[in-house]
């Protein structure tokens, strides 16, 4: 190793930390103690398909789009990609997200799911799933 | 001055071993897409295929190398993914390529492979997440570079280090012996 390659590995890690450092700090305390309503935003294509409330219940959301099927599960606060027919499944690799700014994409679907905390109206949600 | 002779011959290696690494490339690609190895990071990849890239522009010319890019991606592409997957691909690849010639035309002095490495694999991170963020037409995604970045130095380390070891040992095979002028 010569002396450049240890600056720019130093300089990557920083950056990065710089971003996620915060990130980590910033959100957790008090959302999820206090149990804020946060929703997931589901976008296809750039397009709100649908915007769904995270509850404690458990839910399935299948969505059927001309760019391929998904399976998502909401439960526990958060949401989950469970099932999908894209080719590379990389969407299943997300895990489950209860984070504001959690996101799942799945790029073959054009499909975007991100967490976000419930507007303060609460009247511009598109549909509840019960 | 090299006769004639001597530059046809060496052009016809080169033409050999831009081919052969393509090949190993796509081997090394195939061999990665079916073991599964979880990184905690969705979409990151090892990028084994970055070794023969960083070995071909190690020995030969860029256009050179940049040939083996584009073969690469095309082929790894026919035979794995989609459409989709291929602009994806294409575009990091692309923008990775130009991040390693550049840093090796430049930067030879103070910086190792393993450098030229970190810089492919976060370059082709970015690329691919740009052209995602077109695509989905978001730039949401992009809060995803700062894990990817940390994941891009991780594997740039690694594939570095196996072209650190690999380029000794190709050096002593008699179809690299004209292009063996820089210093290792």
């Amino acid at each position: 190793m010569k002396r450049g390659d240890i600056v720019l590995i130093g300089l990557v890690v920083v950056i990065a930390a710089a971003f996620l450092v915060p990130r980590w700090f910033g959100d957790s305390p008090s959302e999820n103690n206090h149990n804020t309503q946060r929703i997931a935003k589901i976008t296809v294509d750039g397009k709100l398909f649908r915007t769904v409330e995270l509850t404690g219940e458990e839910q399935e959301i299948e969505i059927n789009t001309e760019h391929g099927y998904n399976l998502l599960k909401v439960h526990d606060y958060g949401i989950e990609m469970i099932d999908a027919d894209c080719p590379d499944k990389v969407c299943l690799t997300f895990g489950f997200i209860e984070r504001n700014g959690g996101t799942i994409v799945c790029l073959p679907h054009k499909l975007l799911v991100e967490i976000e905390g419930a507007p303060s109206e609460g009247d511009d949600i598109d549909a509840i799933v019960k | 001055m090299p006769s004639l002779n001597e530059q046809a011959n060496l052009s016809l290696k080169r033409t050999v071993i831009v081919a052969i690494f393509a090949a190993v490339a796509v081997v090394l690609s195939l061999i990665e897409a079916s073991i599964p190895v979880n990184m905690g990071v969705p979409g990151a990849k090892l990028g084994l295929a970055n070794i023969m890239v960083l070995t071909c522009l190690y020995f030969l010319r860029g256009r050179d190398a940049l040939m083996v890019v584009i073969l690469k991606t095309l082929l790894s592409s026919f035979m794995l993914g989609t459409f989709s997957s291929l602009l994806f691909s294409i575009s990091g690849a692309l923008l990775s390529f130009l991040a390693m010639w550049g840093l090796l035309s430049f930067g030879r002095e103070n910086f190792s492979m393993i450098s030229v490495s970190i810089v492919g694999g976060i370059s082709h991170n970015v690329g691919q997440l740009g052209a995602a963020a077109v695509y989905l037409k978001t730039t949401k995604i992009m809060s995803y570079l700062p894990v990817l970045l940390i994941a891009g130095v991780l594997t740039g380390i690694a594939v570095g280090l196996a072209v650190r070891y690999l380029i000794p040992s190709l050096s002593k095979l008699s179809l690299f012996e004209g292009f063996l002028t820089k210093p290792v």
